[in-house]
């Protein structure tokens, strides 16, 4: 076991140059006093479908807005893609357009439609004319359709964002991250407040995508058992440190910082853990 | 009442025996005057009917300087809130705009027509851009609060996508703010039909310089119409602005849906 272990350990370094995400010993604080992640250190393959879970409050959504640039890190250092994420970077301000990001209260403009929200998605790729006449172009609304299809929200294309259920609203804040035709997808909790089978049915949209556009996909969750169902790696963070990282593989839980493969004593870990 | 409440209240009744003093407020000059008002009243009620058309003339003039003003205010204004909210600008840019809007909210509507008229002249198109700059003043300020208060989730999952500050502002700050704007624009326009109803006072047009005229030569019978005129205006947009309110703006914010049958 030891051995294969080792052998799959080589096989990652090899292809070490399609690392999307490169954490090193990263720390932030939102105050001087305290901080909110400690010493984190991360490395993510690219078209990995990755997530992070932890209690509340043990720096998840920090972890998430680090690699979006929405925060910048007091020490460490972060590579998106080999460019250090920095809001007044050229270069980085670039990568944002396809970073698709779907904060955990979605952050849907209430007011106008379904459509009028996924189209949110294509503004970088908008010139100065057409977005001060709100003009998108044809293929722009054709593609927003489509994904409307993809999601499942066919015949709500005019309805008010703020008339939608929680599942839906979910699905309009997918399909605005697709719109951006992205790399990489974040999500900071997404089915944390939803029904057992709306969840899945939400989870089922952003694997299907994710395998579909081989996309890097990134989401925190509160619940350990929905990530490892999903997820094929998943770290877990408590109080601002990492203290495991796993995965599966076929029926068993493989901790990938130790190489250890022990699936009870890891799921009592983690059981324990959001039980708490 | 605590001893406390009671020398509060004691302070409160020495500073205003005080201000009347100093005011000359004399509630016996109010009495004694009393039967002047009824002989105003009295000419009232001899109003003369063949003014009517006139009135309302003046009335129609009154309310298209208010129309504009309000409009043409607004537009200047919403550009300005969005400079001067502290959620979208450094502090080079909201806080002189900020200066400048609470410098054109010191002047009354009725001082800005006396300058405009000084510098245009007599007549109602000092009188709009007086209401024109009274309404940048207010509508900047109140505009530039619920920009302030707007949910910063949208903002901040908007300005990840790396949008510019034009895309944001225009995608997601106006849409966000755009229920309270057109409740204000209808509170700003009953507000400023009132405001133009007096600009004549001073010569910039509206109904207003009738009054003060036939106020002026006595003639309280000929100004009664017109207030009557101006009383029975404002009523009617008080009410359609309820009406417009409860329409679009009411139902917009509880989200009700249009059930059609
Ligand atoms: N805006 C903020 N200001 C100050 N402290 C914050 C802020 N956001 C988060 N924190 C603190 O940072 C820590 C991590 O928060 P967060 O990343 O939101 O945790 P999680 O998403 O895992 O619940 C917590 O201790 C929280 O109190
Ligand atoms: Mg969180």
């Amino acid at each position: 076991m030891k051995q294969i272990q080792m052998t799959k350990n080589l096989s990652f370094s090899l292809i070490s140059t399609n690392k999307i995400i490169q954490m090193n010993n990263v720390w932030t604080s939102y105050d001087s006093k305290n901080f909110a992640l400690e010493g984190i250190n991360l490395s993510i393959d690219r078209g990995t479908n990755y997530a992070i879970v932890g209690q509340s409050g043990s720096g998840k959504s920090t972890l998430l807005k680090l690699m979006n640039g929405m925060m910048i890190p007091s020490k460490g250092t972060i590579k998106i893609d080999y460019v250090t994420p920095n809001m007044n970077n050229k270069k980085f301000k670039k990568m944002m357009h396809t970073i698709g990001y779907i904060p955990q209260s979605l952050g849907l403009v209430k007011n106008i439609t379904v459509l009028e929200n996924i189209l949110l998605g294509a503004l970088p790729r908008l010139n100065k004319i057409q977005s001060l006449f709100n003009k998108f172009p044809e293929h722009e609304i054709k593609e927003a359709i489509k994904i409307i299809t993809q999601v499942g929200l066919t015949g709500k294309e005019n309805r008010k964002a703020h008339m939608l259920s929680g599942g839906e609203k979910r699905r309009v804040a997918i399909a605005r991250a697709l719109m951006q035709k992205p790399t990489i997808l974040l999500a900071d909790e997404i089915v944390s407040e939803l029904d057992h089978v709306t969840s899945r049915e939400i989870m089922d949209l952003i694997s299907e995508a994710q395998k579909r556009m081989n996309l890097t996909a990134i989401m925190v969750h509160h619940d350990i058992q929905l990530a490892l169902e999903y997820a094929n790696r998943v770290a877990v963070i408590k109080e601002g440190q990492k203290i495991l990282e796993i995965g599966v593989e076929g029926d068993t839980i493989v901790d990938f910082q130790t190489g250890d493969m022990n699936t009870e004593e890891i799921l009592e870990m983690y059981t324990d853990d959001s039980k708490k | 009442m605590t001893p406390k409440n009671n020398i509060i209240i004691g302070i409160i009744i020495a500073l205003l025996v005080v201000a009347s003093y100093n005011v000359d407020a004399n509630p016996i000059e109010f009495v004694e005057g009393l039967p002047n008002l009824a002989i105003v009243v009295d000419e009232m009620i001899q109003v003369e009917p063949k003014y009517i058309p006139t009135a309302l003339w003046a009335m129609f003039e009154t309310i298209q300087m208010a129309f504009i003003g309000t409009i043409v205010g607004v537009a200047i204004a919403l550009p300005l809130s969005m400079l001067a909210a502290r959620n979208l600008n450094s502090k080079y840019v909201y806080a002189p705009i900020r200066a400048l809007l609470a410098a054109t909210r010191t002047f009354p509507s009725i001082l800005w027509a006396l300058l405009f008229v000084i510098m245009v002249g007599l007549g109602p198109f000092a009188g709009v851009l007086a209401i024109i700059m009274y309404t940048i003043g207010f509508i900047a300020k109140l505009q530039y609060e619920v920009i302030e208060t707007i949910d910063s989730d949208p903002m901040d999952a908007i300005s990840s996508i790396g949008v510019s500050k034009f895309q944001l502002i225009h995608y997601v700050a106006i849409p966000e703010s755009a229920s309270h704007l057109l409740s204000q624009m209808l509170y700003m326009f009953d507000y400023n039909v009132r405001q133009t109803s007096i600009l004549g006072l001073v010569g910039a047009g509206g109904i207003g310089f009738y009054i003060i005229n036939y106020i002026k030569f006595f003639e309280y019978g000929k100004a009664a119409i017109f207030m009557i005129v101006v009383l029975a205006t404002v009523l009617i947009i008080d009410w359609v602005s309820v009406k417009i309110r409860d329409k679009y703006i009411i139902k917009s914010q509880h989200g009700m849906e249009v059930t059609t049958k």
